[in-house]
């Protein structure tokens, strides 16, 4: 089971001072949702923004806590 | 480790299609909502593409994008030889105009396309 906090936190570690929110979307746990404002994320296509993201939560795809994440970034 | 023939195949392909998209099921049928959200956006925008179905080798062909790309989900939509994003940058680029900047044509006035200028699909490519 995804815990949103968790996926929060280690979004806040790999970004430091970035805005991140988490939302379960269905109630779930099966679709979830990251909006993340980050600094790091200036002058880096939208692809490598979601990268950083991704990477920052593999540990939860890799041991199959979560299975989807939809992600929305903004330069902050 | 993925699959080398199964890699440079996939290399092959990306460099000749210059829009490719990898996706769940086809065009005409797709298996995943996230592969029809992008099937739609392609459309309404009036561009070719090319379309490979990833189920019938779903974990060697992520593999090969994790090895590629560093992106493992599909849809994943190549524009150029790059990694353009999946069905989540795809519609975000689509709803400000940098899609269709990436792919060179114009942005359609509205989202919906009448039925008779609707491009004619190009055929799925296979993988062996």
């Amino acid at each position: 089971m995804a815990d949103l906090a968790e996926l929060k936190t280690m979004i806040e570690a790999a970004l430091p001072g970035a805005a991140v929110k988490v939302f379960d979307e269905d109630g779930a746990g099966q679709h979830l949702r990251a909006e993340v404002a980050a600094p790091q994320f200036a002058g880096l296509s939208r692809i490598d923004q979601h990268r950083l993201v991704k990477a920052a939560v593999k540990p939860r795809f890799d041991d199959g806590a979560i299975h989807a994440l939809s992600v929305k970034t903004e330069v902050a | 480790m993925a699959d080398p023939e199964l890699k440079s195949k996939v290399e092959e392909l990306i460099c000749a299609n210059q829009v490719l998209l990898f996706m769940k099921g086809t065009p005409d049928a797709p298996r995943c909502g996230f592969s029809m959200r992008v099937v739609q956006v392609l459309d309404a925008i009036d561009v070719e593409y090319g379309a490979i179905d990833v189920l019938p080798a779903l974990q060697p062909l992520r593999e090969v994008t994790a090895e590629l790309s560093d992106w493992q989900t599909f849809p994943q939509l190549y524009v150029n030889g790059e990694l353009l994003g999946g069905a989540d940058i795809v519609e975000e680029m689509y709803g400000s105009g940098e899609l269709a900047e990436a792919l060179g044509v114009e942005q359609p006035e509205a989202i919906a396309v009448p039925a008779d200028s609707l491009p004619a699909q190009s055929p799925p490519l296979q993988i062996e």
